[in-house]
C-alpha cells in the first residue's frame, strides 16, 4: 500500500495503437501515455499528476524509426532523440540540419538516449509554478496565474496573457522552421495536421499544448522533402551547456536560389506557449538578395510584438540576437550584420 | 627534522580505496535490523501557528510505530531557537510533524494523512521587510537579532572621509546558496538500554553528541554520535532538525530508525548560505591612498539563527583588514525572515563581504587610472599587519579575525600571492594576447579580472589528539575530529608520522566517532590541521620522547642520544636500531598513551591566509553567456602538508564558487516564500563543461606558528572567487553587475541599458571607451 514521492500506478504495454487507443479513451482523466518517461515520471515524482494507470508504446513497431529520401523525412514518434541526431543519412545533418542540432541540444545523452521526439513534442512546461505542489495555477485548474506577478524569468514574452508558460520542446521549434507536419491515430482513425496546428493556445485550452484527444496518439512526423537549396540551422541559448531548456532558441529554415532568399520560416523557442513562427522576420528577408539580408534588421523583426514580464525583457534582446545570429552563420559571406 | 619526508608529499587520501571501491559506509548505507523509516511532514506556509495535529488517521495503522507532533516532543532544543518540533512554523518546509514505519512509502503516506490545523500569520520574505517597525515578528526579541548591528571600528571613519580627495560608494547583493551536496542530509539512531548511538552525515561529532543530549534531556555520556562517511559537507550538513527527530522517533519507538532527506529537502530544509546586501563606501586620495573603509552588511539569517552572528561577523573582515587603512568601520545586520533558514556554508560571509570590497576597489583603480593590480600592490596589509594600538591583552591569544591594530601578522604571503599570481596569469600582456575578432565573433568579448583576500588562518577552538603505540608498532592516532572529505585524517596522520619518525602508513586513524575520543570542535573554519594538527604534533612530541624514555632505560643508553627514523628507535651512531613494536612489547600491562590538548594560536601574531585570484573571462554579447576561460588562484596558506589534497581544495573551492558567482541560488516566490528551484534541474549548477583550468599556485611561506609551518586553506579558495570574475567581466564588456549570479538575463539587461547610452551619446565608440561614461548613481559621496 505503499504511496511515496511516486504514487502507485498501472503499466500496461500495448500490443497496438487500436490498444493502446482504447486503454486511454477509458478512464482517460486518469491514464496517461507512456514513451520514454523522461518527463512524465519527473511530473509524477513532482505530483503534478497522479495517474492510476500508465499505458506505454514501447512495443509498438510502427512508431519507432525513420525513413529518408527523396520524398522527404518520416520519423516515428517513438524514436529517440539519439537515434535522430545519430542518424546516418546524408540529408540528415544538411537539409534537415536544424532538427539534427536540436536534437543535440537537448538535456543529457542519458534523456537523449531513452526520450523520444513523441514525447519531446508531448512534454509539459517547466514552468516552476506549474511544477510545484504549493501552487493551484491555471493550468492545473486554479484561477490564477502565479508568475504573472511572480518569478517569471524563465516565461514567455509572445502570447502570455493566460499562461505565460512556455514551451520547453527543441525539436518542436525546428519542425516548425522545417514545415514538418504530424500524423495523429487512433481507434477511430487518423489525421495529418502542419505542427503549428498541433499545439494550442492557452486561451484555447489552457489545461493542455496540444490537440490530442483522449485516445489518440502522436504516431508520425514527417518533414517535407527539401531540397539541396535549402539550409537551416538550430541555435539555442541557456544557463548551463547541458541539461538546461532554452531561455531562447531559434530555427530558421530558409531557402537559396539564385542568390535570392526564395523562403524563409524562422521559428523561436522558449519564448511562447507554443513554438512561435516570427513572420515579419520571414517577410523582412523573403525575395531579397542574399547581400541585401540585413540580419540584425530581421532579428529586430522577429521581437516586434514582444511583451515581455517583469523579468524577462532580456529575452526581446536574445531572441532578436539568436535570429540575427541564425543568418549571419547560414549566410556567411553575404549577411550584413551590422 | 624531515626524517620521513612525509611532510609536503602527496600521501594519497585515506579513505580513497573506500570511496573507489563503493565500501564506503555513507550514512544511507546504513541497515539495522528491525530499522525503521522515518519522513517528516513540512509546513505549506511561511508563517503559521499549528493549533492542532490530527494523527488519529495514522496512530493504530498497522506499520506505523511512532509519531511526533510540536505537542508531544521532549522540551530541549537544539539551539535557542530551535526545539525538536515547535508550535510554530517559519518556513515553507519547516518541520512540523514525523513519522516512523516499516518502510518509507508507508511513512510518507502516513505523513500524508495527518491532519494540521494553522493559523496563518503575516510574514516577510526580504530583510528589509523584516526591519520595518511593523513587520511580524518571527521569533521573540525581535528580527534584528540583538536589537542591533554588530558595529566594530578602527580609527574613526568620518576623519578618514574628510580627508579623502573621492569618496566611491557601491552596494551589492548575493542569493542564498545551496552547497547542493552529492549526498543529502541522512541519520541512523537507535537506542539501547537508554544510551544512544547516532549515525549521520556531520561535520562534529562531538558538537552533535551535545546537541542531541542537550534536546533529547539524556545525559552526553549517553550519546555516541558516529560520523559516517560524509558525502559532501561544505559546513552545511549540520544545525538542521533531522537527526534529532530520528533519535526521538527511534526512541518513541523503540526500534532505530533511519531518515535521509530527498534531494528537494536537502535543497529547501537544508542550510545554505546567506543571501546579503551589502553597501561599501571608500575614501581615497587621488594618488591611491585609502583614507577610510566602511561596509555595511544586511544578511538574511532566514526562519533560523544557527551560525549566524559567526557568518555576519566573517562578512566584515575583508573591509576591516585586508587593506592598509586607518579608518575602518563594519555595519553587520542580522535579520530572520520567513525563507528556508541560512547557516555555515565554506567561508561563511567572507565571499559576500570580500565580493563588494574586492569590485568596488576595482573600480577605484580604474577611476583613479592605476593598475588593478597595483592598485593592490601598493595598498594591500603587509606583515606589520594595520597601525594602531594593541587592544587585546598580551597574554591573549589573538583573534583570528582582529579589528584592532598594533599587531603583526605571523606570515603575509599577500604579496606573493599577487605576484607569483599575475606572472602566472600574465596579467602585465593580459591585453595583448587577444586576436582582433573576425565579424563573425564580434559578440565574443574577452577580459580579464582579479581579486586579493584574507582570511582565518587555522587557529581554532581547544584541540586534542591522542597517540597510541600498538604492539605491532604502528601508531594509532585518536581525535574527536571529523574528516568531512578535506583529508584530515590523511594529513594530520602525516603530521603525526613526521614528528614521531615513522612512515605515514604506520599510522592508524580514529577519527568521528564520540566513543574514546578526546573532545573536539567542529571541522569548520578551516582549521583541523592547524589545530587538530597542532595537538597531534604536540601527542606526537610527547609520545616520542616517552619512546625514548623507555627505549634508553631498556638500552642503557641515554635518551638524547636516541632518535626515532623509520620506525625504529635508533642510536646516533648507528649501533643500535629497535623496532617500535619491540618498545610497545616494553610496556606490559598498559600501552604506551600520550594525550595532548592544546589552545592553538599565537599571543603576538594574527594567523591569517591570503591569496590572490586571477580569471579571464569570455563574454557573448548575444546571448549573455560567461564562459570563464582560465583560472589561477594563488594562495598563502603557508607550508604545502600535501600538494595533492591542497590543490584539490583550491580547484573544489574555485569551482563551487564559480557556481554561486554564474548561476547558483536557490530561489523563492516572493508571495508565498515557496521555494521554486528545488532540484538539480532547476537550481543551476554548472556542469564539467563550464569548469575552466585552474592553476594553483602556492606562496612558498612557512608559518610560524602553524604545524610545520601550515595555515588554513578549506575555505579560502571560495572567497575571491566571485570579485575576480566580475571584474574580469566589467573588463570584457565593460559593465559593473552588482546582483550576483551574473546570469545571461542580467548580462543582457545590463548591456542593452549600456547600448542605450552607447547609441544616445557616443556613436561608434568602442564598447570600452563607452562604459566609463555610463553615469554611476554611485559616484561621490554616497
Amino acid at each position: 500500500m505503499g504511496v511515496s514521492a511516486m504514487n502507485s500506478f498501472q503499466f500496461i504495454t500495448a500490443p497496438t495503437i487500436p490498444e493502446a487507443s482504447e486503454l486511454l479513451t477509458t478512464n482517460a482523466a486518469s491514464t496517461r501515455i507512456i514513451a520514454g518517461g523522461t518527463d512524465l515520471l519527473g511530473e509524477i515524482k513532482e505530483r503534478v499528476i497522479t495517474p492510476a494507470r500508465l499505458v506505454s508504446l514501447q512495443a509498438i513497431d510502427r512508431l519507432r524509426g525513420i525513413s529518408i529520401d527523396e520524398d522527404g523525412a518520416k520519423i516515428g514518434a517513438m524514436t529517440t532523440i539519439a537515434e535522430i541526431a545519430a542518424h546516418p543519412h546524408p540529408y540528415m545533418r544538411t537539409r534537415y540540419a536544424a532538427l539534427a542540432q536540436a536534437c543535440d541540444s537537448v538535456a543529457t545523452p542519458q534523456i537523449r538516449n531513452v526520450g523520444t521526439i513523441g514525447g519531446n513534442l508531448c512534454q509539459r512546461p517547466r514552468c516552476w509554478y506549474y511544477r510545484s505542489p504549493h501552487f493551484d495555477c491555471r493550468k492545473k485548474g486554479g484561477d490564477r496565474c502565479f508568475a504573472h506577478d511572480g518569478m517569471n524569468k524563465f516565461h514567455a514574452i509572445f502570447d502570455g496573457e493566460i499562461c505565460p508558460a512556455v514551451h520547453p520542446s527543441d525539436t518542436a521549434v525546428a519542425l516548425a522552421a522545417l514545415d514538418a507536419t504530424v500524423a495523429l491515430s487512433s481507434s477511430q482513425g487518423a489525421r495529418t495536421m502542419p505542427i503549428a496546428d498541433f499545439f494550442v493556445a492557452p486561451a484555447v485550452d489552457v489545461a493542455t499544448e496540444n490537440v490530442l484527444r483522449p485516445g489518440e496518439i502522436l504516431a508520425e512526423i514527417a518533414i517535407p522533402p527539401h531540397t539541396a537549396i535549402t539550409r537551416s540551422i538550430y541555435l539555442k541559448a541557456k544557463e548551463r551547456q547541458a541539461m538546461d531548456f532554452a531561455l531562447s532558441s531559434v530555427a530558421l529554415a530558409m531557402e537559396i536560389e539564385d542568390d535570392k532568399v526564395v523562403s524563409a520560416r524562422i521559428a523561436l523557442g522558449g519564448v511562447a506557449p507554443a513554438p512561435y513562427r516570427a513572420q515579419d522576420a520571414e517577410q523582412a528577408m523573403l525575395g531579397k538578395p542574399i547581400a541585401e539580408v540585413d540580419a540584425a534588421l530581421v532579428g529586430r523583426a522577429a521581437v516586434a510584438d514582444a511583451a515581455p514580464l517583469s523579468d524577462n525583457r532580456y529575452k526581446v534582446h536574445l531572441a532578436s540576437g539568436l535570429v540575427s545570429r541564425a543568418i549571419r552563420t547560414l549566410l556567411p559571406d553575404h549577411a550584413r550584420s551590422q | 627534522m624531515n626524517s620521513n619526508a612525509v611532510i609536503g608529499a602527496s600521501v594519497p587520501r585515506r579513505d580513497l580505496p573506500a570511496k573507489l571501491t563503493g565500501e564506503a559506509r555513507y550514512t544511507s548505507d546504513i541497515h539495522l535490523p528491525g530499522m525503521l523509516h522515518g519522513k517528516i511532514l513540512r509546513s505549506p506556509h511561511p508563517h503559521a501557528r499549528i493549533l492542532g495535529v490530527d494523527t488519529s488517521a495514522v496512530e493504530n495503522m498497522p506499520g506505523v510505530h511512532a509519531v511526533l507532533t510540536p505537542f508531544d516532543v521532549p522540551a530541549g532544543r537544539l539551539a535557542p531557537d530551535l526545539p525538536i518540533l515547535d508550535g510554530v512554523a517559519r518556513y515553507v518546509g519547516d518541520e512540523v510533524a514525523a513519522v516512523a514505519a516499516d518502510d518509507e512509502d508507508l511513512a510518507e503516506y502516513a505523513a500524508s494523512l495527518i491532519r494540521v490545523r494553522y493559523e496563518t500569520l503575516p510574514f516577510v520574505t526580504t530583510p528589509r521587510q523584516a526591519i520595518e517597525p511593523d513587520a511580524p515578528p518571527i521569533h521573540s526579541g525581535g528580527n534584528l537579532l540583538g536589537g542591533e548591528p554588530l558595529i566594530l571600528t578602527r580609527g574613526d571613519t568620518d576623519e578618514g572621509f574628510e580627508q579623502a580627495d573621492r569618496i566611491f560608494t557601491m552596494s551589492f547583493t548575493t542569493p542564498a546558496h545551496s552547497p547542493a551536496p552529492l549526498e543529502p542530509r541522512a541519520a541512523v539512531a537507535m537506542w539501547e538500554d537508554g544510551n544512544l548511538t547516532v549515525w549521520k552525515t556531520t561535520r562534529g561529532v562531538h558538537a552533535d553528541r551535545m546537541s542531541l543530549a542537550s534536546a533529547l534531556g539524556v545525559e552526553r555520556d549517553a550519546v555516541r554520535v558516529i560520523g559516517a562517511t560524509l558525502g559532501a559537507g561544505y559546513g552545511g550538513k549540520d544545525e538542521s532538525r533531522l537527526s534529532v527527530i530520528t533519535a526521538e522517533l527511534a526512541r518513541r519507538a523503540g526500534k532505530p530508525v533511519k531518515i535521509e532527506a530527498t534531494r528537494e529537502e536537502e535543497f529547501v530544509a537544508g542550510r545554505k548560505r546567506h543571501s546579503t546586501e551589502t553597501t561599501v563606501k571608500i575614501g581615497v586620495t587621488n594618488d591611491g591612498e585609502i583614507t577610510a573603509i566602511h561596509a555595511t552588511t544586511l544578511m538574511d539569517t532566514g526562519a533560523y539563527l544557527a551560525s549566524g552572528p559567526g557568518v555576519v561577523r566573517r562578512a566584515g573582515q575583508g573591509a576591516l583588514y585586508l587593506y592598509r587603512c586607518p579608518n575602518v568601520r563594519y555595519d553587520g545586520y542580522l535579520v530572520y525572515t520567513n525563507q528556508p533558514s541560512a547557516a555555515s556554508y565554506r567561508a561563511l560571509g567572507a565571499p559576500q563581504g570580500h565580493f563588494a570590497l574586492e569590485v568596488t576597489m576595482n573600480r577605484i583603480a580604474d577611476e583613479l587610472g592605476i593598475d588593478p593590480l597595483d592598485f593592490r600592490l601598493r595598498n594591500h596589509v603587509g606583515i606589520e599587519g594595520q597601525a594602531g594600538e594593541r587592544v587585546t591583552p598580551a597574554s591573549e591569544i589573538v583573534d583570528t579575525q582582529p579589528v584592532e591594530g598594533g599587531i603583526p601578522f605571523s606570515s603575509n604571503g599577500l604579496r606573493e600571492c599577487l605576484e607569483k599570481g599575475a606572472e602566472a596569469f600574465g596579467w602585465q600582456n593580459r591585453h595583448e594576447t587577444a586576436e582582433t575578432p573576425s565579424p563573425s565573433e564580434a559578440h565574443i568579448k574577452t577580459g580579464s579580472g582579479m581579486s586579493m583576500f584574507i582570511y582565518r588562518g587555522g587557529p581554532g577552538g581547544r584541540s586534542s589528539a591522542r597517540l597510541r603505540l600498538n604492539p605491532d608498532g604502528s601508531v594509532q592516532l585518536i581525535a574527536g575530529l571529523m574528516d568531512v572529505g578535506e583529508g584530515s585524517t590523511t594529513v594530520i596522520a602525516q603530521i603525526a608520522a613526521e614528528a614521531l619518525g615513522v612512515s605515514y602508513d604506520d599510522v592508524r586513524v580514529t577519527f568521528g566517532d564520540t566513543a574514546d575520543t578526546p573532545e573536539a570542535p567542529i571541522t569548520a573554519g578551516s582549521t583541523a590541521t592547524f589545530s587538530t594538527g597542532t595537538a597531534a604534533k604536540q601527542a606526537a612530541e610527547d609520545l616520542k620522547t616517552s619512546i625514548l624514555r623507555l627505549a634508553a632505560s631498556h638500552l642503557n643508553a641515554e635518551a638524547d642520544a636516541l632518535d626515532i627514523v623509520d620506525g625504529h628507535v635508533v642510536s646516533e651512531n648507528g649501533t643500535m636500531r629497535l623496532p617500535l613494536s619491540d618498545v610497545a612489547a616494553l610496556t606490559s600491562d598498559e600501552p604506551l598513551e600520550v594525550q595532548a590538548s592544546v589552545m592553538p594560536g599565537s599571543k603576538d601574531h594574527i594567523v591569517n591566509s591570503f591569496g590572490a585570484h586571477f580569471a579571464q573571462v569570455e563574454v557573448d554579447t548575444e546571448t549573455g553567456n560567461v564562459r570563464v576561460l582560465r583560472y589561477v588562484a594563488a594562495h598563502d596558506s603557508g607550508r604545502i602538508l600535501n600538494p595533492q589534497l591542497a590543490t584539490n581544495q583550491v580547484e573544489g573551492g574555485v569551482s563551487q564558487m564559480l557556481g554561486f558567482t554564474l548561476s547558483e541560488e536557490m530561489l523563492t516566490d516572493p508571495h508565498s516564500g515557496a521555494t521554486l528551484n528545488a532540484s538539480f534541474l532547476e537550481h543551476k549548477s554548472p556542469t564539467i563543461q563550464e569548469y575552466p583550468p585552474i592553476q594553483t599556485i602556492f606562496a612558498d611561506v612557512v608559518d610560524p606558528i602553524g604545524p610545520y609551518g601550515a595555515k588554513a586553506l578549506g575555505e579560502p579558495p571560495s572567497v575571491g572567487v566571485a570579485p575576480a570574475v566580475m571584474n574580469a567581466i566589467y573588463d570584457a564588456v565593460g559593465i559593473r553587475l552588482t546582483d550576483l549570479p551574473a546570469t545571461p538575463d542580467k548580462i543582457l539587461d545590463a548591456l542593452n541599458r549600456l547600448d542605450e547610452v552607447t547609441i544616445a551619446k557616443v556613436p561608434s565608440a568602442s564598447m570600452e571607451g563607452m562604459s566609463r561614461k555610463v553615469p554611476s548613481p554611485s559616484t561621490g559621496e554616497g
